[in-house]
């Protein structure tokens, strides 16, 4: 097993920030052997992410994508860090479509995409600093 | 394939196309929702987007989808998809689109369905 890969990125305040994030992933997937569609279900996770923070955080959000070499059990992992008021992960509602399409917010998705597009999401956040861990692995679902 | 751009191919009546291509975001979505409403409001009923040349999307272009979605069902219309990526597909499936629009793996049988139920 080789050294982690590591790309860490500072988002910009510019519109689609997210999508550097989604190319720093695409860099690194291709070199892990990721296939095609799961590094775009990882993509649109991380893209998830990064929109969450940008839209909730407050000052700068980091972006760490790290590829695992390991052959067929290489994995992908994807730190997302702001530094905004942070959340109740529990408080957190699961979104159903048949209320968003009746009610007047149809947005509230992002955390539930990400849970099922990635292997495993873990969320650590105080006032002042929330991180998503997002892990992929080569072979996931 | 990030730069959006959104192209109404055909029209006829009460059947029209929306080709889309790039990144769903809130602004594409917006642009969406527009040129949908525009179509409803000229009588269209059956609305077919085809997602052939859209690699990703997000959350927010998303919600401006369900908006259209809940306009063509409250005027008793159907909004279908065609021709989604694996993982714009898995999404759809993930949210539970398929209860409520139709899905087609391309456009020729997309028509072809929504043709014979108009």
């Amino acid at each position: 097993m080789t050294e982690p890969t590591r790309v860490r990125l500072v988002l910009p305040q510019v519109a689609d920030a997210e999508l550097l994030a989604a190319r720093a992933v695409q860099e690194i997937g291709v070199r892990l052997g990721f296939a095609r569609d799961t590094l775009e279900e990882v993509k649109l996770a991380v893209v998830e992410a990064c929109l969450n923070a940008l839209e909730h955080g407050s000052g700068k959000v980091e972006v760490e994508v790290v590829g695992h070499p390991n052959g067929e059990g290489s994995r992908l992992e994807v730190l997302v860090t702001d530094h905004g008021p942070g959340f109740d992960l529990d408080k957190v509602p699961v979104p159903y479509l048949e209320a968003k399409l009746h009610g007047n917010r149809k947005r509230g998705w992002g955390l539930e995409l990400m849970r099922h597009l990635m292997d495993r999401v873990d969320v650590v956040s105080e006032p002042g600093f929330t991180q998503v861990r997002l892990l992929k692995r080569r072979g996931g679902q | 394939m990030e730069t959006f751009e959104l192209r109404p191919v055909e029209s006829d009546g009460s059947l029209a196309i929306l080709e889309v291509t790039g990144y769903i975001n809130n602004e594409g979505g917006e642009a969406i929702s527009r040129e949908a409403c525009r179509l409803l409001d000229q009588g269209v009923r059956s609305l077919l987007i085809d997602l052939q040349a859209t690699r990703i999307i997000n959350s927010i272009g998303i919600s401006l989808l369900l908006e259209v979605l809940e306009r063509t069902l409250d005027l008793g219309g159907t909004l279908g998809f065609c021709c989604l990526s694996p993982s714009i597909a898995k999404t759809f499936q993930i949210m539970g689109l398929a209860q409520y629009a139709r899905l087609f793996p391309d456009r020729t049988t997309a028509l072809s369905e929504l043709r014979r139920r108009s």
